[in-house]
C-alpha cells in the first residue's frame, strides 16, 4: 500500500482542515486529488510529506509513520510543492546536482534533464528560466532519487496550455514507468484526463472516490444534444422517450436528455419516417466538472485563503506568537 | 554519508549563489574595505596609528560578516521557500545550518584576506610577530559569532524586521567591545557591561598577538570564552531553528536561548 490513512484529522484552533480521512491507495496509478479552496487538499498532502503533525487518526506512506519516520520517508517519496522558490543564482544542473546530494541514491542529472524537458537550459541560471520551465526544473528536483511515489501539489497551476501539456506528458511518462503519482488540481478537466482515480474532498471530507467514468456516472446531470435538420421535422418521438426541448431556432433544435441513447435510438427512426435531413448533431456528456459541481457544497471555497494549510499555520502560529516574546536582542 | 554530501554540496551551493550576486560580494569583499580605509583616516595620528586599531577593525569585519551573513541566508531562504523545500528531502536542520555555517567561514575569511592584504601593504600595518597566531584567533571569533547569527536568523520573523533585530544587536557589540573605539574611552561602569560580550574577547585576542606580539597561552581566557560562547550558541540554536516561518517559536524555547546566552556571559563577565 502507498497510503494508507485512518480517521485522519487535522485542526488549526477552531478549524477543522481534515474530518476523519479514510484513503487507500494502491502503488501505480495517477490520482487526483480536487476540492474547493479550504478543502484540506494541501494540509492532506503536507501530513503524507511529513511536513504537518495529524491532529489525530493515523496515517502510513510507503510503510512509514510520516512524523516519526520523516527522513526515512523521504528517501522514497518526491514532492513538489505548491509554492516553491528555485535559488535564482544556481543553473538547472546545479538545482538539480544539489537536490541529488540529499538522497542515498540518486538518477544521473542529464536524464533528469532529459526527462523534463530541460537538457537544452542545463546551464542557465534558473532566475532565466519561464514559468513552465521552472516548474518541469520543480519536478526535475522530486524525480531526482526516482522514487516510487510522488505528491505533487497543483503542479500545472498558472502555465500557459502548452506548459501544461508538457507536464501532462511528463506525469503520463511517471505512471508508464510504474510510479504513483498523487497530485492536486482545481484544474478538473486535466483530472479527468490523466486520473485513474478521483478523490473529491469538499471541508476537510472526502464525499467522492472513484474513476472519472464512475464519478460522471453518477452525476445527475443530463446529456445536451443539438440538432440541425431540413425539412418539417416533429420532435414528438424524441420527446416521447424522455428528451425535453430547449430551445428551438430555424432548423436548430437543442434538446436534454437523462438517457441519450434512447434519443439517438428515436431520432434514428424519425429520419426513416419522416421528409426531414439531418444536417448537423452535436452531442456532450455530463463531465466530471457537471458531477463535481453537483456535489461540491461551495465550489469557490469558503475562504479563498484557507486552500493551502500554510495560511491556517500562520495563524495559529500568529496566535501562538502572541504570547511568546519578540525574541529581539 | 549522504548526510555529509548533502552538506557540502549545499555548501558549494551557497558559494556559487555569494560569488553570482553582485550585491553580495559588495558588501562581503568590498565594503569591509571602506571601513579600512576610514580607520586609516581616522586613526592615522593616533599614538600606535591603525597597527593599533587593526584588531578593533578585523574584529567588526569578523563580526558583520559571520553575524549579518549567517542571519540573512537563513531569514531570506526561509521566507522565500528554498528551507521548505529542502524540508521535504532528507536533509536534516544539522544539514542547512552547517553548510550556512561553511558558507559563512569561506566568505569571512575571503574578506578578512582581503583586508588584511591591503592593510599590510598599503597602510604598513603591524600584524606582530606571527601572522598565523591572528589567523587562530580570527578563527576562534568567527566560531564564536557565526551561532549568533544562526540564532538571530531563526528569530527574526522576516527581511523586513531582520536588519533592525540585527543593528540593535550589531552596534553595542562593536561600540562597547572597543572594536570601534578604544574601550579606555568608556566609562568604568560600561566597560564591565562590556565582559558580557562575545566581541571583546576578539579585540582583546587580536590586541595581544598583533600589538602587544604576546603567544597564544596568554590568550587562553579570551579564546576559551569564544570557544565555549560557540557551543553553547549552536547548541542553543538548535531548539530555535525553523524551516518555514509560519512555525511557532515558542516562547519558553526564546526564553531559554535569551536566558542560556545571558547566563553564559553574565558568569564568564564574573570570571574574567
Amino acid at each position: 500500500m502507498s497510503i494508507r490513512t485512518r480517521r485522519l484529522t487535522k485542526t488549526y484552533g477552531a478549524t477543522e482542515a481534515l474530518r476523519g480521512i479514510d484513503l487507500d491507495i494502491e502503488p501505480g496509478g495517477i490520482i487526483g486529488l480536487l476540492g474547493p479552496n479550504g478543502a484540506g487538499k494541501t494540509t492532506l498532502v503536507e501530513i503524507l510529506e511529513g511536513l504537518r503533525d495529524p491532529t489525530a487518526g493515523e496515517v502510513s506512506v510507503m510503510g512509514f509513520d510520516p512524523m516519526r519516520d520523516s527522513i526515512a520517508l523521504r528517501q522514497h517519496i518526491g514532492a513538489q510543492l505548491q509554492a516553491t522558490h528555485i535559488p535564482d543564482e544556481l543553473t538547472a544542473f546545479e538545482v538539480l546536482r544539489l537536490f541529488a546530494a540529499f538522497y542515498e541514491r540518486s538518477l544521473p542529472v542529464d536524464e533528469i534533464l532529459e526527462r523534463v524537458n530541460l537538457a537544452g537550459k542545463a546551464r542557465e541560471l534558473t532566475r532565466n528560466l519561464s514559468g513552465g520551465q521552472k516548474q518541469r526544473l520543480a519536478i526535475g528536483m522530486a524525480l531526482i532519487h526516482d522514487p516510487d511515489l510522488l505528491i505533487f501539489d497543483e503542479p500545472t497551476s498558472g502555465l500557459d496550455p502548452a506548459a501544461r501539456r508538457q507536464l501532462h506528458e511528463i506525469i503520463l511518462e511517471l505512471k508508464g514507468r510504474g510510479r504513483t503519482i498523487l497530485f492536486t488540481t482545481h484544474y478538473i478537466e486535466e483530472a479527468e484526463k490523466l486520473c485513474d482515480r478521483v478523490i473529491i474532498l469538499n471541508r476537510g471530507r472526502v464525499v467522492a472516490d472513484g474513476t472519472p467514468l464512475d464519478l460522471i456516472g453518477l452525476s445527475e446531470g443530463k446529456s445536451t444534444i443539438f440538432l440541425d435538420v431540413e425539412g418539417p421535422f416533429d420532435p414528438a418521438p424524441l420527446l416521447a422517450v424522455g428528451a425535453e426541448e430547449q430551445e428551438r431556432r430555424g432548423s436548430h433544435y437543442h434538446f436534454v436528455a437523462a438517457d441519450p441513447t434512447a434519443v439517438i435510438v428515436a431520432l434514428g427512426e424519425v429520419l426513416r419516417s419522416q421528409p426531414v435531413t439531418l444536417t448537423d448533431m452535436n452531442m456532450h456528456r455530463p463531465t466530471l466538472e457537471d458531477f463535481y459541481l453537483e456535489i461540491v457544497d461551495d465550489p469557490e471555497g469558503a475562504d479563498p485563503e484557507a486552500d493551502d494549510s500554510e495560511a491556517a499555520e500562520r495563524a495559529a502560529a500568529s496566535d501562538a506568537e502572541a504570547t511568546s516574546e519578540e525574541p529581539g536582542p | 554519508m549522504s548526510a555529509m554530501r548533502g552538506t557540502l554540496e549545499l555548501a558549494r551551493a551557497y558559494l556559487l549563489q555569494t560569488m553570482r550576486s553582485r550585491s553580495a560580494l559588495i558588501w562581503t569583499l568590498l565594503f569591509p574595505q571602506v571601513w579600512l580605509f576610514l580607520f586609516a583616516l581616522i586613526y592615522r595620528n593616533v599614538p600606535g596609528g591603525m597597527s593599533a586599531r587593526m584588531p578593533g577593525l578585523f574584529t567588526i569585519t569578523a563580526f558583520s560578516g559571520a553575524f549579518f551573513g549567517v542571519a540573512y541566508t537563513m531569514v531570506t531562504e526561509r521566507e522565500n521557500g528554498i528551507l521548505r523545500r529542502i524540508w521535504v528531502t532528507p536533509a536534516t536542520a544539522t544539514t542547512v545550518v552547517v553548510a550556512n555555517a561553511m558558507r559563512s567561514l569561506v566568505t569571512v575569511a575571503a574578506s578578512l584576506l582581503m583586508q588584511g592584504l591591503i592593510a599590510w601593504f598599503a597602510l604598513d600595518v603591524d600584524f606582530g610577530p606571527a601572522v598565523w597566531r591572528v589567523v587562530i584567533v580570527l578563527a576562534f571569533g568567527v566560531w564564536a559569532f557565526i551561532p549568533l547569527g544562526l540564532i538571530m536568523g531563526s528569530t527574526a520573523k522576516d527581511m523586513r524586521s531582520a536588519p533592525a533585530v540585527g543593528n540593535m544587536i550589531f552596534f553595542p557589540l562593536i561600540f562597547l567591545s572597543g572594536a570601534a573605539l578604544p574601550s579606555d574611552m568608556l566609562p568604568g561602569w560600561l566597560q564591565s557591561f562590556s565582559r558580557m560580550l562575545p566581541t571583546t574577547y576578539l579585540v582583546q585576542a587580536l590586541e595581544g598577538v598583533m600589538v602587544r606580539g604576546e603567544g597564544l597561552t596568554l590568550q587562553a581566557l579570551p579564546l576559551a570564552v569564544m570557544l565555549i560562547s560557540g557551543f553553547v550558541a549552536f547548541g542553543l540554536n538548535r531548539l530555535l531553528f525553523r524551516w518555514e516561518s509560519t512555525q511557532p517559536l515558542g516562547a519558553k524555547r526564546v526564553g531559554a536561548v535569551l536566558g542560556g546566552l545571558a547566563l553564559l556571559y553574565v558568569v564568564v563577565a564574573l570570571l574574567t
